[in-house]
């Protein structure tokens, strides 16, 4: 069974992600994530050795190089990585205090690209390999109090479109995925409203789901997914159409 | 197999795969006339970190890229494994 790393892997779209390409039965996947919340525990219960959590800070950067290796060692080589892992900060760019706007970049651009460095130098090696990036409608579009948040998810794209053409000679795919608006935790503080505008804009008069997103995953892994590269998918009930 | 050997022979097994003609393998060897591209490097130090278990080019904070052959090899004896 291929090996497939989920990082964000305890909550939201992660989760979803994590469970959904476990039950496929296709692969054996690592769910990564500060703590084990309950639900991943349970969903480890319920997928039967097809799903495993580890621990790691993935803003500790310095750590990342130990953390990818530490993983091979224990389930050999990584056939998929999924960079899911973020924060959703919002609040005015004027007011928003610079530890914050850090700790954002950080953990959503500078985490993500050093962890794809050391797991792609194995698929590189391995000459196989699928990356996914987890972007967001935001990259392209604008919301008020999102800022700093979308530049974090354009940065996504943009290294997912320029990390496509490096690899791509050696058999590795790198996309984006572009979710609109889900109800997660990331999200929880948007209200009633808010969230009553989004989905009246949406061509679909509804919100996307986590799965749908781990649909989307499951097919760029897929036997489906091995001519896309270079490119963001939306999945956001037509939000942005 | 010396530290030497075993990069040697992972430099000729890629050199196949990426159907690169390999110059005879010298000390003073310039990389960029080893036929390697870059990517072809990359494949090296990714094959050599799973064989050593160590990657002297990430590890040190003022990683220059060595420029030749010997001083590739060197990089990695210097490294305690």
């Amino acid at each position: 069974m291929r090996n497939i790393l989920v990082t964000g892997g305890s909550r939201g779209i992660g989760l979803a992600i994590a469970r959904r390409l476990a039950a496929s039965g296709d692969y054996n996947v690592v769910a990564v994530a500060r703590r084990e919340s309950g639900e991943l525990a349970a969903a480890i219960r319920e997928a039967q050795r097809c799903l495993h959590f580890r621990a790691c800070d993935l803003a500790a950067t310095d750590a990342i190089p130990a953390f990818a290796k530490s993983v091979r060692d224990k389930f050999g080589a990584i056939y998929g990585l999924v960079n899911n892992a973020g924060i959703g900060t919002d609040g005015l760019l004027a007011t928003m205090s610079n530890s914050q706007i850090e700790a954002l970049i950080r953990l959503n651009v500078l985490s993500p690209i050093i962890l794809t460095k050391y797991v792609a130098r194995h698929m590189m090696a391995d000459g196989v390999g699928r990356i996914v990036n987890i972007s967001s409608i935001v990259a392209s579009t604008g919301y008020s109090g999102l800022s700093v948040y979308a530049a974090s998810k354009a940065a996504v794209t943009g290294f997912t479109r320029s990390l496509a053409r490096e690899v791509g000679k050696v058999g590795i795919t790198v996309n984006a995925i572009a979710p609109g608006f889900i109800d997660t935790e990331l999200t929880s503080s948007l209200d009633d409203q808010g969230r009553r505008r989004i989905t009246g804009r949406s061509a679909l008069r509804r919100l996307p789901e986590a799965d749908d997103v781990a649909s989307m995953v499951e097919y760029l892994l897929g036997e489906g997914g091995r001519n896309i590269t270079g490119t963001v998918l939306t999945v956001d009930a037509g939000n942005t159409a | 197999m010396s530290v030497k050997s075993k990069i040697f022979s992972a430099m000729k097994q890629i050199a196949e795969e990426q159907k690169v003609a390999l110059p005879p393998l010298e000390d003073d060897l310039p990389l960029n006339d080893t036929g390697f591209d870059s990517l072809a490097l990359a494949i090296l130090v990714a094959r050599l970190e799973d064989e050593l278990g160590i990657d002297p080019f990430t590890v040190a904070e003022d990683a220059a890229f060595p420029s030749t052959l010997g001083e590739f090899v060197r990089a990695y004896e210097n490294v305690p494994a």
